[in-house]
């Protein structure tokens, strides 16, 4: 048996615990059948199910590593034999065994309940669904507290909660969108009424289907996502394909949903193509914001990789680009492809935009980089996120209340007359920021005296 | 059995290590020292493979630490500065843990976990609970884990820090024992004293480089150093020794500092002799104190 598994067992399910656990839930499924309402052991049952293998386990999954920082043993587990794949899941559902535990008693008077009512079919849905929402909220939670690791966070009680909240808020996200196919209506995206087909790539596919496959794949990716941060944490290095394998894949799934934007000419968006590019781009631009704040930035790696640019290595820089470079590199290819077709489309103020939405990509994520850089107290995700919002929002506003909209483009894109206009501030500002950064990582190392020369 | 080449590591504001090149023979304890901040459990965190390096390489037992981490973890035991233990675990269960988290297959982890228990004296202690220990024997507990799997390689930083007096002898016996059941040692700390018994190697990291740019022998088991001292001062000293085909250290009028064999008959000829040329010998004693003398000598020359 996996040790790390072995391990959580030996703590999580003491003889008192399961008999506590048990007691508990028979207890409040008793008092629920006793009250007259036939339905109320079912919704006690999913409430707890929720409380138990969500809320809790969540928090139990983030502490699965936290735990072992604040503890002082996580050194001894990554010193360990056990591979990344043995460690996560050994982590994942040896941290939260106790709670599937009580969550598979739950699970056995929910699907009672529902084998009895709607038939086997929706009996076998709701496991899949109830199991992959624990499995999400889970491994959510261990992936926010496994990058918290890399970015070397002190993991204080706050910390544990917000990686537990993260944890939650996609559970929450998994079930709103599945609950645009239930029958019973919408809650939280709320979706006109409940759909019975969803149009993707052209096809109407069953709701049904189409959004649980869907959530079992990102609850897979969500997986994926914890293994190769495990492996990063255990000194094993992940390489691109795995990424640029989920960049593929998200970008093919949200160019899928082309039929669901407003049709609009704003920017003089006229055809599929042209829609699905502007999707998927977009999708990588913003899986490059939440990577850029969510990434170490790491100046010692940055100045390794511009030592082995130097030397022509790009095969060793490919292995050890981060997830924000390697979506940006995929955002500028689609953006390029979309300026391309939209010249071809005798649509350039739309192409103009485009490219200076590139631009300010670029020089947003040369804020994230440059304030980590700075000197000073840690803070730089912070300041950067500040900063973006202040040119995003509040220098905007300002400049919208002065009368002086002309200046809105040096703060995102915008379409001028001239078309260069947007784009050439915006490459100007990125450049700018761009040899900032570079120049500060760069020259930000202090080394050992000559004096220790031996 | 570790060869560093040209090894450096970064922090975002500072190089830690700048250039370190240095070997560890096979079945030996060696001793990396140096003042507070100097590099050394960056070192060891490099040579433990729980740290990539910015530039050069580490090689344990062959493998590269950048291209076969897991590999090393699996021949590698490490004891860090801070560590931690599962305090809720009993101590058989704690030692079960890290023996099958290292690949030992439970058949063998068994009668393993009961060699480490004997080793660093808790094998009465098995069914305690690792939170209720002492601090002594949690540190001994802290060492079962790190050596249940028979490593090839033990990397200890501080083993010492906060054992009382017969704790650090044990200490030493055990590190003497694990060297002669033919692990690799290297033992960090600045308490130079605590390394006398048991290290006959020494790697002085001041500043993130390795003063004197090599490990420097401290200790020869076959031939170890011996203080002599005079009642009278005889300013032939040296020149008598010399004449006898003795390796001199350091003399004065009143004593010397040689290496000579520790076969008794030969020293006993040797006092004879000194005797017989009319030196007035008061003390002729094997010298307890090769390290720290060392480590200040290489300290002033550089």
């Amino acid at each position: 048996m996996n040790p790390e598994f072995r391990r959580n067992v030996w703590l999580e399910l003491t003889p008192r615990r399961l008999m506590t656990m048990t007691a508990v839930l028979v207890l409040a499924f008793f008092a629920a059948a006793v009250s007259g309402n036939e339905w109320l052991p079912l919704s006690a049952a999913t409430t707890l199910f929720y409380f138990i293998v969500v809320f809790w386990g969540a928090r139990n999954a983030a502490l699965s590593v936290v735990g072992e920082i604040r503890e002082r043993t996580w050194d001894f587990q990554r010193l360990s034999a056990l591979g990344a794949g043995e460690m996560t899941w050994g982590k994942l559902f040896g941290a939260t065994i106790f709670n599937w535990y009580g969550g598979a008693i739950c699970l056995v008077v929910i699907l009672g309940y529902r084998i009895a009512h709607d038939g086997a079919i929706a009996g076998l849905i709701s496991l899949v669904y109830f199991v992959v929402i624990g499995l999400i909220a889970q491994s959510v939670a261990l992936l926010s507290s496994l990058i918290a690791a890399m970015r070397r966070q002190r993991h204080t009680q706050l910390e544990v909660f917000s990686y537990q909240v993260l944890g939650i808020v996609a559970a929450f996200l998994a079930y709103s969108v599945w609950k645009i196919a239930d029958p019973a209506g919408a809650i939280g995206v709320r979706l006109k009424a409940a759909a019975d087909t969803i149009p993707w790539w052209g096809q109407d596919l069953n709701a049904r289907a189409f959004l649980l496959t869907s959530l079992a794949v990102f609850a897979g990716w969500t997986l994926v996502g914890c293994y190769r941060a495990m492996r990063l944490e255990l000194k094993m290095l992940n390489g691109p394909f795995v990424w640029l394998s989920f960049l593929i894949f998200m970008g093919i799934y949200v160019a899928g949903f082309d039929a669901w934007l407003p049709k609009s000419d704003a920017i003089s968006v006229r055809d599929a193509v042209a829609l699905r590019l502007a999707l998927a781009g977009t999708t990588f631009a913003i899986i490059t914001y939440i990577m850029v704040l969510l990434e170490p930035k790491d100046r010692v790696l940055y100045r390794w990789m511009g030592a082995e640019l130097a030397q022509g290595h790009l095969g060793r820089i490919a292995w050890a680009m981060q997830g924000w470079m390697m979506s940006c590199k995929a955002a500028f290819i689609i953006g390029i492809a979309l300026i391309v077709w939209l010249v071809h489309e005798d649509a350039a103020p739309a192409a103009a935009f485009v490219g200076a939405a590139l631009g300010f990509l670029l020089r947003d994520v040369g804020i994230f980089v440059l304030l980590q850089a700075l000197p000073g107290p840690r803070r730089g995700d912070f300041a950067a996120v500040v900063t973006l919002f202040a040119l995003y929002v509040l220098a905007p506003a300002i400049a919208n209340g002065f009368g002086a909209s002309q200046s809105l483009v040096i703060f995102y894109p915008q379409l001028t007359t001239p078309v260069w206009t947007s784009p050439a501030v915006a490459w100007a500002e990125a450049l700018i920021i761009v040899v900032l950064t570079v120049s500060r990582i760069a020259g930000s190392v202090r080394r050992p005296s000559a004096a220790a020369a031996v | 059995m570790i060869e560093v080449r040209d090894l450096v590591y970064e922090y975002p504001n500072k190089r830690a290590l700048d250039g370190v090149s240095l070997t560890v023979a096979p079945q030996s304890i060696t001793a990396l020292v140096g003042p507070n901040g100097a590099g050394k459990t960056t070192l060891l965190r490099c040579l433990a493979a729980l740290e990539p390096p910015y530039a050069g390489s580490v090689t344990i037992d062959g493998l590269d630490t950048r291209e076969s981490p897991r590999q090393i973890h699996e021949r590698l035991g490490y004891l860090p500065d801070f560590y931690g233990l599962y305090d809720e675990l009993s101590v058989r269960r704690v030692l079960t843990y890290a023996a099958w988290s290292h690949g030992l297959a439970p058949a063998l982890a068994g009668a393993a976990v009961e060699k480490a228990a004997s080793r660093v004296g808790l094998a009465d202690r098995l069914d305690s609970k690792a939170g209720e220990l002492s601090r002594g024997l949690r540190q001994r507990l802290a060492i079962g884990q790190a050596i249940v799997h028979e490593p090839k390689v033990v990397l200890l930083d501080e083993p010492a820090a906060g054992l009382d007096p017969q704790a650090r002898r044990d200490l030493s016996s055990l590190l003497l024992q694990l060297r002669d059941a033919g692990m690799t040692l290297v033992v960090s700390s600045h308490i130079l004293a605590e390394l006398e018994d048991y290290c006959s190697t020494m790697i002085i990291v001041d500043d993130g480089r390795v003063v004197g740019g090599k490990p420097i022998k401290v200790r020869d088991d076959e031939r170890p150093r011996y203080m002599l001292e005079l009642a009278t001062a005889r300013s032939d000293l040296r020149q008598f020794l010399v004449a006898a085909g003795i390796d001199v250290i350091e003399t004065g009028d009143h004593h010397a500092l040689f290496t000579f064999t520790r076969n008794p008959s030969a020293r006993a000829k040797l006092i004879r002799d000194l005797v017989k040329a009319g030196f007035d010998v008061s003390s002729f004693a094997e010298t307890t104190r090769a390290l720290e003398e060392t480590y200040f000598a290489q300290v002033k020359a550089s």
